[in-house]
């Protein structure tokens, strides 16, 4: 598979590690997105972190590919012990997680504060 | 080239309940607002026109079944069949009034497995107690028969499969070959479903196309395995696939259940460039209210989702034909 090209904004916060991808998350990005997660998940866990949150503001779409990449970080971060919610979708990634009912199995936060 | 959705419903048949019958007349009552209708021709053109489909009919309750028309319509074609859901009943009984009006009595059916949903028409298939009849059952599965004879016998179902008259004989396939069965070239790929599945490409010699991917799990660990299913799909002019879950459900408590979502089915068929996608193999649980959202739903997410041309999304029902 060709890969795209995702870029990314890393910053923490009392307790949270909060991760920014910028781009779309297709068929031509979705393993850097999904290895991305996991590394970030492991660099949460070795700081004894217990929240990590995506931000999705800069997210113009993601395809399934994109969201069973966050099922396999759920189940990674589940076994470090760490939570994992969505922030900040925009119109379009709203959508997507109602009609893939991903918006059931994550918790989806409108402002980076509330998480 | 022609489809018909015998059944479409999996893992069991379904039945509609008087109480939802009396909900749908209501609603469409409530719909009418008081018009009057000089016949019933004129009812028929309002519920056509006016009322929603989950109102104005059903999406059905008969299990696996989709007949494929290929070739000249001139009756000395093959009978072209996927899968022996309980809808296979009744296009039994439709085949055997064609074969009276002159159709070839030879029958290709392609079975996708061999679970009950899939078989469970068999017995009731009519043609097989013509001796006139020739059936040939393809599969890719070399235990074929052994799951046909099983489910007829006595413990289960009181008539053999040896008191069966048709001249019935069994063929087991390979992925990776294309193979002339009639008026179709027919390939096949292996899904990932309990004792396996197999989805089936017909092309005819005018180069339109049809998929039946049912049962098959696009797994959540197994993405890189996806790329077979685009290529086997590729300009596909019809793809029918099992879109029973959501996709959240097919990625968490229903995984390994063998099923997939309208999500990926959609991906895959936009990456395959595929023309049409019909819903299939529905939720028995699911009302036709049930249906007919996840049917809008995947609309709007083909929609969301497209950068090239458009994937028209339908909702396969019994009863559906489609002209390719």
């Amino acid at each position: 598979m060709t890969r795209g090209n995702l870029d990314w904004t890393i910053e923490t916060r009392e307790g949270l590690r909060l991760i920014a991808p910028i781009g779309r998350v297709d068929e031509t990005t979705a393993t850097e997105f999904a290895e991305r997660l996991a590394q970030e998940i492991g660099g949460a866990a070795s700081d004894g972190l217990t929240r990590l949150a995506i931000d999705l503001a800069s997210i113009d779409y993601m395809s399934s590919r994109g969201l069973r990449g966050l099922t396999l970080a759920q189940r990674q971060s589940a076994d470090s012990g760490i939570t994992i919610v969505l922030a900040r979708p925009n119109q379009i990634m709203r959508e997507i997680l109602a009609i893939s009912r991903y918006d059931k199995v994550f918790q989806v936060f409108d402002d980076i504060d509330d998480v | 080239m022609k489809v018909r959705f015998w059944g479409t419903r999996g893992s069991l048949p379904v039945a509609q309940k008087a109480a939802a019958i009396r909900d749908k007349i209501a609603a469409a009552l409530v719909a009418a607002d008081g018009r009057r209708f000089s016949d019933l021709d004129e009812a028929r053109a309002f519920a056509d026109d006016e009322l929603e489909f989950a109102v104005s009919g059903t999406y059905g309750g008969a299990t696996s079944c989709v007949e494929v028309e290929a070739g000249p319509e001139d009756g000395e074609q093959a009978f072209i069949l996927c899968d022996l859901g309980s809808g296979a009943r009744e296009f039994g009984l439709d085949a055997m009034g064609r074969c009276a009006r002159g159709h070839a009595r030879v029958y290709h059916l392609f079975m996708s497995h061999f679970h009950w949903d899939h078989i469970m028409g068999f017995p009731f298939f009519v043609p097989v107690f013509d001796p006139e009849t020739k059936i040939v059952i393809h599969s890719g599965h070399a235990d074929a028969e052994e799951a046909l004879r099983r489910q007829q016998e006595e413990i289960s179902f009181p008539v053999a499969f040896d008191w069966l008259r048709a001249q019935i004989s069994f063929v087991t396939l390979e992925t990776g070959k294309p193979y002339e069965i009639g008026a179709v070239t027919v390939e096949l790929i292996e899904q990932n479903h309990s004792h396996k599945s197999y989805g089936y490409r017909f092309t005819d010699a005018a180069g339109t196309s049809v998929v039946y991917s049912t049962d098959s799990e696009h797994k959540v660990d197994r993405m890189d395995q996806e790329a077979a299913f685009v290529a086997f799909f590729g300009d596909c002019d019809l793809v029918i696939c099992d879109t029973m879950y959501s996709l959240a459900d097919s990625a968490s408590m229903k995984e390994d259940w063998g099923h997939s979502s309208n999500v990926v089915a959609i991906d895959l068929c936009h990456q395959a460039q595929a023309r049409r996608l019909a819903l299939f193999h529905h939720e028995p649980t699911y009302s036709d209210a049930d249906i007919q959202r996840m049917h809008q739903e995947s609309i709007r997410y083909e929609e969301l989702t497209r950068e090239a041309a458009p994937l028209e999304v339908i909702c396969a029902y019994d009863g559906l034909t489609v002209e390719i």
